[in-house]
Order: C-alpha cells, then sequence, then structure tokens
C-alpha cells in the first residue's frame, strides 16, 4: 500500500462513514423502524390474492383483538370489575373500542327482524313453512300459549306468523356465554367462577412496536387491581405475544451481543495485551450500521428476529482485524500497513466467500433469510472496509508484542495432531468420520413447524386454553373460502359446504362454524318463499279461532310478498349481521366471494376431506401450506448450498488452482456433513433453520480452510489465527444456542457444531500433507 | 317477556328478601316461602293491541319448593311444561323432552333459580322493589332498572294475600299479560302423581 493511499484512504472512508451515519440518522428519525410481524419472515405463499385478502381479514382480529375474561365468585362483583376495567381501557385511548355488555339497539333489531322475515328465515323453518304449513301454524298457536318460550322483540300484530321469534331462535349460538339481562354483559360459568368477557380493538395492530408493551402493561394492572378483590383475569391476543416476543428479543439481542461483545474484548485483551487493540472492535460496529442501513434501505424496515441472528454478526466481523493482529505472532516488529498488505488477499478472498454463503440464504423465499443475508452482506463489507481503510490508520504506530503462550497452545496443538497423524494416517480418519457421519445421518430426522418460530411462553398458551374452554370460542387458522359467480350461486355453494361441515360437528370432529348462507337465504329460496306463503291461508283457521282478525293476516301476508329481495350486504348491515360482518368478501373479478370460518377443529385433514369435491370451495390452511414449504425450501437449500460451493471454487481456481479450490471446498463440506450428523447423534432434529445454519458454516469455514493453506507465518501462526477466529465467531454464534426461540436457537446450535468441526479440518487444506520428521 | 312471567311468579310465590317497613320485603318472602307446595288453576290472559278479546288459556300449577313448577296447561291446548334446575321441558306422548336451552332461555333459568333459592340480589340489580299493604292484602310493583330491559317492559304489579293471587306484566309496545291463580292452596307434600312428574 502507497503513502498517498494511507492517507487517504482513511479520509475516503470516514466520508462513507459519515454519509451512512446520516442515512441511518434519517431513517430513524421517525421512530425505530422495526418490525415484530412473524408473517413477514414466511414466505408470501397465497398466489391468489383473493386469498390473501381473506387471510389478511382472518388475521386481522388475532393482532387487533383481544379477549379478556374477568371471573370472580360472585356474579355482580364480576360485572362490576369488567365494567370498571371496560371503562378504564376506554379511557386509556390505546383501543379503538372497548365491549363489556351489549348495547343492542333494539328499534334496529326490530326493523332487521321484521324486513328480514324473508331473507333470514332458517332453512329448517322455510322447509316446515313450504312443505307442513297445518304444522307451521300449529306451531305457532303453541308459541302463542307457550309461557316459556323465549322472549320475543316484535310484537304480536307485527308479525302474527312468528318469523321472527323464530329468526331470533336459530341464530346459531356464539360459545357457551349467556346474555346476563340485566346487564347486558356475556358471562360465562366455570370453575366455580363466573366470567365475565371483555373483548378490547385496538387503535393499531401488534406489530406497532409500542402497542404491544402498552396492553401488556394495562393487562399487568388490571391483574393487580383483580387480586385486590379475589378476582382473576385470563386474555389472549395476539398482541400479548407479540409483547413478549419483544421482550425476549431485547434479552437475547443483550445476551448475544453483550455476551459476545465482553467476550472478544477480553480476548483480544488476553491475546494481545494492549488496550489500544480494543479498537479491533470498530469494525464490528461499523458492521452493524451498515447491516441496518442496508437492511431498512432494501425492507423498508428491519424484524427483531434480524437483529438477534444478525448479533452474532459481531464474532464474524472481529475476524478481519483478527487476520492481521494475528501476524504479530510472526512478524516482528508488526506495524499496522504492512501487515495488511500482507494478509489483504486473504481478507478480500473471505469477505467474498462469506457474502456468497450470505447471499445464497438470499434466494431461498423466505424473507426471514434474505434478511438476514441483506443484514449480513451489507455488515460484512462493512467491517471489512473499517478492517481495511480505517484501522490500521489508528493502529499506525502501535507496538505489538503478544505474549507466547497463545502460540504455544497452538504449536501444542498441531504437535498432538501430527501425533495422531502418525499413529493414524489420514484415510484412516477420513473413514472413521465418513462412519461418524454415516450413523449420524441415519438417526437424523427433519422436523419443521411454524411454531419453532415463536417462543411462546406456556403461560400465554395455557391461559389462552383455558379462556377456549371457558367460552368455547376456539378460533381456528384454517377457513374455506368460498366463490361463486353470484351471490345465489355463493350461497347455494355454501349451503353445499355447510352440510358436509354438518356431518363433522354431528362426529364432535368441529365445534362449529359460521357461514353466510346460516344468517341470509339465497334469492331463489326467497322467491320459494314468498310464492309458498299464498298458500298458507288455506291452514290458519287455528289462529282465526283464536280472534285474530283475518284482515289482519291478509294484510301481513300482502306485507311479506311485498318484501323485497335482500343481499348479503343488506343483512350484514343490520345489528344481526355483526358476527358475520368480516366473512364477507364481496365483488371479485370472477363474481363473489365470502370466508367460512370454523371453531374447535380436532382433525384439519378431515376438512380436506370434506371439501375436495365441492365447486367453488378452497380450504385455506395457511399453517399447513407453510408447514410444507418449509420441507420444499429443504430441498432448494440444498441446492443453494450446492451452488454457492460452485460458486466458492470457481473464486478460488485463480489463486490455489483446482485442486486447491476442491479441496477448500470439500472441507467446509465435510465439516456440515459432520455437524449434521451430530445433530442426528444428540437427537436434536434437523430444521430449516439448522440446514441454512450449516449453509453459512460452509462460507465462514471457507475462510478457515484459505488461511490454514496459505500458512502465512507457519502452521502454528495459521492454527493460532483460525482458532482466535473460530472462537470469536463460536462465542456469537455459541450464544444464538441459548435463545428460548427453538428456530433461532436451532440455528444457533447447527453453526456452532458446523465451527467446531471446521476447525478440526482445516488444517487437511495444506497442499501436501507433510508427516512430521 | 313470559319468562319474566315465571321468575316474577316465582320470587313472589317463594319469597324475597331485605327492605325494612312494616309488612316489609323480608316479611313477604318469608310467608311466601313458608308452603312446601303451592298448587291451583291459573288463567292466562293475553291482552295484544289489536287484538279486541284477550288470548285466554287455562290449566293448573304445581310449585314445590324443593322440585320446580309443573306448568299443565289445559285449553285452549294441552301442553304440560316442567321447570327445574335442568332447564325447560316439554312434555309429549313419550314423556318430557329438554327443550334446546339458548343463550337467553339459560339466563331465565339463572334468574329462575335465583329466585328459587332466596338470593334476591340479582332481582334487585335488574329491579326496583316497591311493597304496599299489608300481609293480608299487598302489592308488589317491579321497575326495571337495565336499559335493555327498560325497552321491553314498563313495569311488573303483583298483588295478593297469603298467596299470590294476580300478576301483571305490562310492555312497552302496549300488549300485557295477567295472570291469575285465584284459588292457590298449599300442602305440605306432593301428590304420588306429582312426586312422579318431577321425578322423570
Amino acid at each position: 500500500m502507497t503513502s498517498p493511499s494511507k492517507r487517504r484512504l482513511p479520509h475516503l472512508f470516514l466520508a462513507l462513514l459519515l454519509a451512512v451515519l446520516a442515512l441511518a440518522g434519517w431513517q430513524w428519525h421517525a421512530g425505530a423502524p422495526l418490525s415484530a410481524n412473524l408473517m413477514e419472515l414466511v414466505p408470501g405463499a397465497a398466489p391468489d390474492a383473493l386469498v390473501e385478502r381473506a387471510e389478511q381479514r382472518m388475521q386481522e382480529p388475532l393482532n387487533r383483538e383481544m379477549l379478556m375474561l374477568v371471573g370472580h365468585a360472585d356474579r355482580n362483583q364480576a360485572i362490576a370489575l369488567a365494567q370498571r376495567l371496560g371503562e378504564q381501557w376506554q379511557a386509556s385511548g390505546l383501543f379503538e373500542k372497548v365491549q363489556w355488555n351489549l348495547q343492542t339497539d333494539l328499534p334496529a333489531l326490530r326493523q332487521q327482524l321484521l324486513q328480514g322475515r324473508l331473507a333470514m328465515l332458517s332453512a329448517a323453518d322455510r322447509k316446515t313453512l313450504i312443505e307442513q304449513p297445518q304444522v307451521f301454524i300449529g306451531q305457532r298457536v303453541q308459541t302463542l300459549f307457550d309461557p316459556f318460550t323465549g322472549f320475543s322483540l316484535v310484537a304480536s300484530q307485527d308479525d302474527w306468523l312468528g318469523l321472527t321469534t323464530r329468526i331470533q331462535e336459530s341464530q346459531p349460538k356464539q360459545g357457551s356465554v349467556q346474555l346476563d339481562i340485566g346487564s347486558g354483559a356475556l358471562i360465562a360459568r366455570a370453575d366455580g367462577k363466573h366470567w365475565v368477557v371483555v373483548r378490547a380493538r385496538t387503535e393499531g395492530n401488534a406489530f406497532d412496536m409500542k402497542l404491544p408493551l402498552q396492553v401488556a402493561d394495562l393487562l399487568d394492572q388490571a391483574r393487580t387491581q383483580a387480586r385486590a378483590t379475589d378476582a382473576q383475569i385470563l386474555a389472549a391476543s395476539g398482541l400479548l405475544y407479540a409483547a413478549s416476543g419483544q421482550h425476549q428479543a431485547s434479552r437475547e439481542i443483550a445476551w448475544v451481543g453483550g455476551g459476545a461483545t465482553v467476550g472478544i474484548l477480553l480476548l483480544l485483551l488476553l491475546a494481545f495485551r494492549r488496550l489500544r487493540v480494543l479498537l479491533a472492535f470498530l469494525p464490528v460496529l461499523v458492521g452493524m450500521l451498515f447491516g441496518a442501513v442496508a437492511c431498512v434501505a432494501v425492507f423498508g424496515h428491519m424484524h427483531v428476529m434480524t437483529l438477534v441472528l444478525g448479533s452474532s454478526l459481531i464474532g464474524v466481523a472481529i475476524d478481519y482485524p483478527l487476520h492481521y493482529l494475528s501476524k504479530s505472532w510472526s512478524l516482528r516488529p508488526w506495524h499496522s500497513w504492512p501487515a495488511l498488505r500482507l494478509t489483504l488477499p486473504g481478507l478480500s478472498l473471505s469477505l467474498a466467500t462469506s457474502c456468497i454463503g450470505y447471499l445464497a440464504l438470499a434466494f431461498t423465499p423466505f424473507p426471514a433469510l434474505t434478511q438476514i443475508a441483506v443484514f449480513s452482506a451489507a455488515g460484512l463489507t462493512g467491517a471489512y472496509l473499517t478492517a481495511v481503510c480505517l484501522l490500521p490508520a489508528l493502529l499506525n504506530g502501535m507496538q505489538l508484542t503478544p505474549p507466547a503462550w497463545p502460540l504455544q497452545v497452538a504449536e501444542a496443538l498441531w504437535h498432538t495432531r501430527q501425533a495422531l497423524l502418525q499413529r493414524i494416517p489420514s484415510p484412516w480418519l477420513l473413514g472413521l468420520t465418513l462412519l461418524f457421519c454415516g450413523v449420524g445421518l441415519w438417526q437424523l430426522h427433519a422436523h419443521n413447524d411454524l411454531r419453532q418460530w415463536v417462543g411462546s411462553p406456556p403461560q400465554l398458551l395455557d391461559e389462552a386454553k383455558t379462556i377456549a374452554r371457558i367460552t368455547g370460542y376456539q378460533p381456528t387458522s384454517q377457513f374455506f373460502l368460498v366463490r361463486g359467480s353470484d351471490q345465489q350461486q355463493l350461497l347455494e355453494r355454501q349451503a353445499a359446504l355447510s352440510q358436509r361441515l354438518d356431518q363433522l360437528v354431528t362426529l364432535d370432529e368441529l365445534r362449529g362454524y359460521l357461514t353466510l348462507s346460516q344468517l341470509v337465504a339465497s334469492p331463489s329460496e326467497q322467491q320459494q318463499l314468498r310464492t309458498a306463503l299464498a298458500a298458507l291461508a288455506q291452514h290458519w283457521q287455528p289462529l282465526l279461532a283464536l280472534g285474530i282478525p283475518e284482515s289482519a293476516l291478509q294484510t301481513e301476508l300482502a306485507q311479506l310478498q311485498a318484501l323485497p329481495t335482500q343481499g348479503i350486504e343488506d343483512v350484514l348491515a343490520g345489528p344481526l349481521g355483526e358476527p358475520w360482518r368480516t366473512l364477507w368478501l364481496g365483488d371479485t373479478r370472477e363474481g363473489v366471494a365470502a370466508i367460512v370460518s370454523l371453531q374447535g377443529l380436532n382433525d384439519a385433514s378431515l376438512l380436506q376431506l370434506q371439501a375436495h369435491d365441492l365447486a367453488g370451495v378452497q380450504l385455506v390452511d395457511r399453517l399447513g401450506e407453510l408447514n410444507g414449504v418449509f420441507a420444499d425450501t429443504q430441498i432448494s437449500a440444498a441446492e443453494l448450498k450446492l451452488l454457492s460451493c460452485v460458486l466458492i471454487v470457481l473464486l478460488l481456481i485463480l489463486p490455489f488452482g483446482l485442486g486447491g479450490a476442491l479441496r477448500l471446498v470439500a472441507l467446509p463440506l465435510l465439516a456440515a456433513l459432520c455437524s449434521l450428523a451430530s445433530l442426528g447423534w444428540l437427537g436434536q432434529p434437523l430444521t430449516l433453520f439448522s440446514l441454512f445454519g450449516l449453509l453459512l458454516v460452509t462460507a465462514i469455514s471457507v475462510d478457515y480452510a484459505i488461511l490454514m493453506r496459505e500458512r502465512v507465518g507457519g502452521a502454528a501462526v495459521s492454527l493460532l489465527g483460525t482458532l482466535l477466529a473460530a472462537a470469536t465467531t463460536w462465542l456469537s454464534f455459541g450464544l444464538l444456542a441459548v435463545s428460548s426461540t427453538p428456530a433461532v436457537s436451532n440455528f444457533g446450535l447447527a453453526v456452532s457444531l458446523g465451527l467446531v468441526f471446521s476447525f478440526l479440518l482445516a488444517p487437511w487444506a495444506g497442499s501436501h500433507e507433510q508427516p512430521v520428521t | 317477556m313470559s319468562w319474566l312471567m315465571r321468575c316474577v311468579c316465582l320470587m313472589t310465590l317463594l319469597g324475597l328478601s331485605t327492605l325494612a317497613s312494616a309488612f316489609d320485603l323480608q316479611a313477604l318472602s318469608v310467608q311466601l316461602a313458608l308452603p312446601a307446595v303451592v298448587q291451583g288453576d291459573f288463567i292466562q290472559e293475553k291482552h295484544l293491541r289489536a287484538l279486541p278479546q284477550p288470548l285466554v288459556s287455562k290449566g293448573q300449577f304445581v310449585l314445590a319448593r324443593d322440585h320446580g313448577l309443573l306448568w299443565l296447561l289445559k285449553t285452549p291446548l294441552q301442553q304440560d311444561y316442567r321447570i327445574n334446575a335442568n332447564g325447560i321441558a316439554r312434555r309429549d306422548a313419550d314423556g318430557w323432552h329438554m327443550l334446546p336451552s339458548k343463550s337467553a332461555g339459560a339466563e331465565q333459568n339463572r334468574l329462575f333459580f335465583a329466585v328459587l333459592q332466596g338470593d334476591s340480589s340479582g332481582l334487585q340489580r335488574d329491579f326496583d322493589l316497591s311493597l304496599q299493604g299489608d300481609a293480608q292484602h299487598w302489592q308488589l310493583r317491579l321497575t326495571p332498572r337495565s336499559l335493555l330491559l327498560k325497552q321491553v317492559f314498563d313495569r311488573i304489579e303483583i298483588t295478593g294475600g297469603e298467596l299470590v293471587e294476580r300478576i301483571e306484566l305490562l310492555e312497552t309496545q302496549g300488549d300485557s299479560t295477567v295472570l291469575r291463580m285465584p284459588a292457590s292452596s298449599s300442602t305440605a307434600s306432593l301428590s304420588e302423581e306429582q312426586q312422579h312428574d318431577f321425578a322423570q
């Protein structure tokens, strides 16, 4: 490196750094561009815009609503506390709506019942009226005298035929909650307590970074209040999972980042005994900055999981300065610029191979990995540039006289290896290794589930289960999407699906379902009813016998026949339509579409079986599909791995020739194989994440192989360099293994194992293995 | 609103609790809770605004403190009902059949049995109670408190002496129901047939 460049490079780099800092400032000025939305991390598999819309519709309440149960042995106290909490929450400003009681608008309800007498009459009642009009009239006479029928909202003289009462009574019962007539609260009884249902809908959603924490705080306060009066609170919401996920992520970033930082700083001090050498940490910081800025620039935000996984980059980024710092054992006296000049080709190759490895991740269909890839590639580039352009200037003039003991350790290791090789030659060792791999791989099993991506605290899961048991609300992630050319066809198809689902309900495989066809009769069914009404006059003698004037009945009949046919939107607009509103997707390019939601499903495969031959009916099972995508991606991940190896071989042919390049790539591959086998031996499942971890290991460990092949300053010095690099990397990835998110810890474990094997195998990278003489 | 009829009827037959005056709710509830079994004829008149004549039905009832209520409608059609802790049952040719409990129906049962057990706290939350007269001639008025109930009916008037004699329920829309039990009598135990009806 010439003198002018020595002076110019640091300045140029500082200018770049300032620009990036300014960009970062601009990116963060309006709040942290962070996201915690799990669904952003999985492939946007929905190929169909309508399916995607339906999915969003079904997910929205999960991310914005909270279901709380306020329980107390005394009913009135439970209601009073629910009311108090409801008012407090409403006043908190976090919620768009907090509902603890039904404030039914009875006039509107009456109006809807009267208008919907044709459109909303249930299928069973319609059948009775059409096929057995005399039975229909008989039942009506009975209810007029029956002192125990439920209360009717519409006065008898407005509905002599009793259609509105029938509509009211045929509304599907939702869960096991009951209306408390006095307060309007919805109450369930279980475990010796009365549980009042409180629903709250937030202004923002769970992926807003602040909201989940605020909501969780509010809930904690509510729990404290409840304890003071012997009450108990149960809550379930996607917001709570988000809050717990954020807490966990920040805890883990602190652990992984903090642990790796402390460990690396200690290692630097221990190995080089100079305070100034701590400046070598600068590339790590710059790397993190570059990674974050690139990630936000490309994706508009950064996921917290990227941050957790990205914090492991610390251990990789520190390798660049370590490359030339470790030359101080052989290069006496050590000067920063010459040491850099000596290691620059190796550094650059190492950057290139690592970037290839990381960027291979970017081509998987998983946004999670794409983000990590961009973060890491940009981060490594930043660290490399700092190590190459700035750090030598900062370390200029520093005298490095490291202690001899690390080198002695490395030499001892090297001699042990040589001694071992003398007893057991390499081919034998290779054989043993392959045997180890074979048996290990045989025990390996793949396991993929979206649930690995979230470290759900058992307490939240337990509470959600208890709520489902008490209230009977057991929403399932699967649903049906039904399409039709028009409302008539849509409702017919839904009715066909309902028949199939009823069988599952009878078999106790399904608790219930909600479909528009329960609420609205199709236009042709409404017309059939209108026609059948004309014949009713022949059978209404029993009503006349009670003293009901014939003219009143005639007038009512005329009114009924004049009722306009109601469409889905008309019925949904009324108060009774409320539970169904989210199901209606409205007009689509091919016609109309709607969702059928399910409750309390036992076996998802039965759904597929029940509906596979129904036209226009599609089962949407995002979770099931995703788990399928995981399996498919494992194959494409393996292909990517091979491809990245080919690229690395091509890159290495120039400096090392084809044979050397192949050898340099074969070792990391063998290391990856060994770690796969170890997972098998350890009984750990192979997940998509562990596979990606190994993909990464290949890229990182090529670096070690190059170091050991070049042997700048001798085998022991190179081994020491490799050991230092592996130790720092291992520190940060090893810490990931303690994460409580199964996917992250799996990733950490796979990389840690891979690094151990890479270090062990790296010495074989030398072109001609010379037995010690 | 006939479910309320049931509640009110039982409440007044079986008793209420605390409120103070010379002849107060406490005294009334003690008086009404005394007999183990009350039975007699009932006449129900449904006064519908649009009908010149009320819909009249007649029958017999048996209210057993420890078992529940039998409501045996005789005219103009014959139909037996039974209400107990399990819910409402209707009798047809092959015996009692539980009516499917609907959300509101189950709530009615809760109120109903709160009353049966002399737990008036639930009722006092939903109604303002005012009592006039003496033990031989008293009148109890229930005015709904909650918004929901107010939208459905105005008030309930109950009159009686030793036992309840008349219950009138006035709906907001102008309809009303009058339930008369002119000749109820109290007994110490159920007849064999009545025991049989409650047992199944």
